[in-house]
């Protein structure tokens, strides 16, 4: 019998729910700056896809050993531990390849109601408002997968989620006006959020919520929403982490918290990143833990 | 015949990098990035350079905030966990630099197409972005031999010159990289001229022992120096990681102070105790 935690934190959500979209023959491809992916993947390898291999963008590397999640040395596990090393343009190869059922999250900055995502800059190219550091392998990857491309953000608001006229720059590509890429990816399979679980209606390629976390409302929804959300017919509520999920993430895969840096922002996330960094440098043996 | 190729650091920039070059940066983001190179750089004053970086982090903020750049070309340029880099923020908003769109594979893309001779590579990514509104050198065609697929056209990038930091290399100029790679063979085949800074300098033969042996052969190599710490504050797996509380310090610093504090007038060994010395040694030594 499954038993549900009743004290988790939003972080935990998400980064359970990415965990649930892993499968046990899985590629996981780790970017660079996105720590809850880097943790999902984790908990998967230790909860239900054993086998599944990550790939180190910061080793480019394949890895299969799981090891708990760190800020300072993840070198000594993503550059030493490697099961074979490729270069850059192995990669470029090899990741499209169907052979490889390959599973990567992008976190958009801004995202359409047909999952199209910006990641460069917020108003014009030439004279940005604000400029993004940028979409590397999104420009690359997004309409390729034949697993189709994975997205979440822990700011479902009406800065990030706006209709296609508002969109600054398609730097991911999603189903534009609807249709598949003509690339041959499988397309965007779902947006993870604070708020809910959402995917995209078989026939209009239109973003669907498929389930509420628990305690939001839909109003709460529509209203960060700012374009027309679809509901799927038997709407409910997101299954919550299990209790060990939770004992999981918080004692094994990540207890330095390194996941809620994609969550907080401001003063709280300097002061968390400070004892991160801290408790990392204390540390003797600078190996992080193998797991399991 | 094969001869020495170190030289000092001051020597090997005033040589090989000339204002307006395209130079390409090795390692990636907080990894192994020629840290070293760019303070010097910044000390000569060179101008309206290009920088061509993978992923781009520390090393092009500095070179931006130190008013040696006009263009960037980098498919991310960002401080990592640490937030958004915020000199190339400000250069690119104001429009003082310019900047070339790029994605991971149209770098990777455009050297092999430099190095193989070819004026551009087909890749099947990109299309349905944006991209090519804002690359009018980059063109989505159909397939030349008729399968009717549609590619895109990607250019090549001739580099001027590359800069590659590395814990190993003899001084010939063969060089070992102990963890990930990256582009850095790649722009060590391309650049023109190549500049290999080490951690450690080793004979030929201890490079024979070591995995990966010489991914970086004597025969692209122009110059060695040697830095030990060179990369700092980013890594150098296997011998340290970077070092969380000066890039942390730097982002808090008005980059005039920093300058001041750590790159005019000072030699290396000065600036690592500017920059904590000893302590900061132990702290990120793996």
């Amino acid at each position: 019998m499954k038993e549900h935690s009743k004290d988790y934190t939003i972080d935990e959500m998400m980064t359970v729910l990415m965990a649930r979209e892993v499968r046990n023959d899985d590629v996981m491809i780790v970017g660079v700056a996105t720590p809850m992916v880097w943790v999902a993947f984790t908990l998967a390898k230790v909860t239900h896809a054993p086998d599944a291999i990550y790939h180190y963008i910061m080793g480019n590397t394949f890895v299969l050993e799981p090891r708990q999640v760190s800020l300072l040395y993840h070198e000594m596990n993503t550059a030493r531990a490697y099961r074979f090393q490729n270069s850059v343009e192995c990669t470029l190869e090899s990741l499209p390849s169907d052979k490889l059922t390959t599973i990567e999250f992008f976190r958009p900055a801004q995202i359409d109601q047909y999952g199209n995502t910006n990641n460069i800059c917020i108003g014009d190219w030439n004279r940005p408002k604000i400029r993004l550091p940028g979409a590397a392998g999104i420009l690359d990857f997004s309409m390729f997968y034949s697993r189709g491309s994975f997205l979440y953000t822990p700011r479902h608001d009406k800065r990030t989620f706006i209709p296609t006229e508002k969109l600054d720059f398609i730097s991911g590509v999603g189903f534009p006006n609807g249709k598949a890429s003509i690339c041959g990816g499988s397309g965007p399979q779902c947006v993870i959020t604070n708020l809910a679980y959402l995917d995209f209606e078989e026939k209009s390629k239109r973003m669907r919520v498929d389930s509420i976390h628990p305690g939001i409302e839909i109003e709460e929804l529509k209203e960060s929403t700012d374009f027309e959300l679809l509901f799927t017919k038997n709407l409910k509520e997101t299954e919550p982490p299990t209790v060990k999920e939770i004992r999981l993430l918080r004692e094994k895969v990540d207890p330095l918290n390194i996941r809620q840096l994609e969550v907080l922002s401001g003063k709280e996330r300097e002061e968390l990143l400070d004892e991160i960094i801290q408790k990392e440098m204390a540390m003797k043996n600078r190996f992080p833990k193998p797991l399991g | 015949m094969r001869s020495s190729k170190l030289m000092s650091l001051k020597d090997a920039i005033s040589t090989y990098i000339q204002d307006k070059d395209l130079i390409g940066f090795g390692g990636l983001s907080f990894w192994r990035k020629p840290i070293s190179v760019c303070r010097e750089i910044i000390r000569q004053s060179k101008k309206k350079l290009s920088i061509c970086t993978f992923v781009g982090g520390i090393e092009v903020d500095m070179l931006i905030a130190g008013g040696c750049v006009s263009e960037v070309r980098s498919c991310f340029v960002g401080m990592e966990i640490f937030g958004m880099a915020p000199n190339y923020r400000r250069a690119v908003e104001s429009g003082v630099i310019k900047i070339s769109e790029e994605s991971e594979a149209t770098i990777a893309l455009g050297l092999r197409a430099s190095y193989l001779k070819v004026p551009f590579m087909p890749l099947k990514g990109i299309i349905g972005t944006d991209m090519p509104k804002v690359r009018d050198d980059i063109k989505q065609i159909e397939d030349p031999l008729g399968s009717g697929t549609q590619v895109m056209a990607v250019p090549k990038i001739d580099l001027d010159v590359a800069i590659i930091h590395v814990p190993y290399a003899d001084e010939f100029g063969n060089a070992n990289i102990a963890g990930a790679v990256w582009m850095d063979a790649d722009m060590a085949k391309t650049a023109k001229n190549t500049i290999i800074i080490c951690e450690k300098l080793v004979e030929t033969e201890d490079i024979r022992y070591l995995p990966g042996k010489a991914q970086l052969p004597m025969q692209t190599t122009d110059a060695v120096v040697k830095i030990p710490f060179g990369a700092h504050p980013t890594s150098c797996y296997p011998f340290y990681t970077f070092d969380p509380l000066h890039i942390q310090e730097y982002l808090k610093t008005d980059f005039e102070d920093y300058k001041e504090k750590y790159i005019i007038n000072k030699t290396p060994a000065q600036y690592l105790e500017e920059a904590g010395g000893i302590q900061t040694i132990l702290n990120i030594l793996l």
